[in-house]
């Protein structure tokens, strides 16, 4: 699996790819997947989170990824099919 | 201005195998992709209503990009590019949407790419890409800016093409280890039990 940006995220960001890896073929593929808060990842994905979001914050990259969502605000309705 | 790449691929694995090696596309196991160096999910989310699966990923990139364009838009060593891809298992359909966040100001590069299936063993990758300098300032330069990226992205999908082959002939490789591996497990299980049966 691919690196983290922070290296000290790798840990954690490992366990969570790997979990996420085997739902989304074992289960989500086979509409078994539920949501994504509630399925065997989610515990991993916050801690994984947890330590990402601080160091998006001490780069600098927390506000590029701000308005680059207002900018995609347009595919999630067109890719999502809401209004 | 804008300047567009298009690019149609076909690989010759089923849809779910495509769309589950695409999570570690930018892995190891791609050695064409050593320009990426790091890759993050922001968010996950599975749509109520639709069942579609929404993820954001941050790619972080080393600078690719030719010396002089890199005079030009200042001397940074890492790039990063948000990708959010939605995933439709009923209509067997992976879209992804990836803009770049660096230079944003200058220079708009907004790609998508769709997976969909062929047949039950081939999948359709196909690949468009926009590129929009916005600097104010010369014509003559944010065309040569926009040729350049323009050229970038025909020679990037070559590679891009080989390097998933990899990553794909590699993740069959490793779900059949995985397959076989639990199905011993069951094996074994069962031999425990009829044997605690028989002497039981």
């Amino acid at each position: 699996m691919s690196a983290s940006l922070a290296p000290e995220c790798n840990e954690v960001k490992e366990r969570y790819d790997t979990c996420f890896l085997k739902w989304y073929s074992e289960k989500y593929l086979r509409g078994q997947g539920g949501t994504n808060e509630n399925n065997e990842c989610a515990a991993m994905f916050k801690e994984y989170q947890k330590c990402l979001t601080v160091a998006l914050k001490d780069r600098g990259i927390d506000k590029l990824v701000e308005e680059a969502r207002e900018d995609n605000k347009d595919n999630d309705a067109l890719y999502l099919g809401r209004k | 201005m804008v300047k567009v790449f298009s690019n149609t691929e076909s690989f010759n694995y089923s849809w779910e195998e495509v769309s589950t090696a695409n999570w570690r596309k930018y892995c190891p196991w791609n050695e064409k992709s050593t320009h990426v160096i790091a890759v993050d999910t922001l968010s996950r989310t599975v749509d109520p209503a639709t069942g579609i699966l929404r993820t954001e990923r941050l790619i972080t990139c080393r600078q690719a990009a030719p010396e002089w364009l890199k005079k030009i838009l200042g001397g940074m060593e890492e790039s990063q590019v948000l990708e959010t891809s939605y995933v439709d298992p009923a209509k067997k359909e992976v879209t992804m949407v990836s803009a770049n966040l660096t230079f944003s100001n200058l220079i708009n590069v907004e790609e998508t790419v769709v997976y969909k299936p062929l047949s039950d063993h081939k999948t359709q990758f196909s690949q468009v890409a926009k590129i929009t300098a916005l600097c104010g300032g010369w014509q003559r330069i944010k065309n040569t800016i926009e040729d350049s990226l323009v050229t970038r992205f025909g020679e990037n999908a070559a590679k891009g093409k080989e390097g998933f082959e990899t990553v794909l002939a590699m993740s069959r490789r490793v779900f059949a280890e995985e397959r076989e591996r639990e199905k011993r497990g069951t094996l074994q299980a069962q031999a425990i039990n009829f044997r605690q049966a028989q002497t039981a």
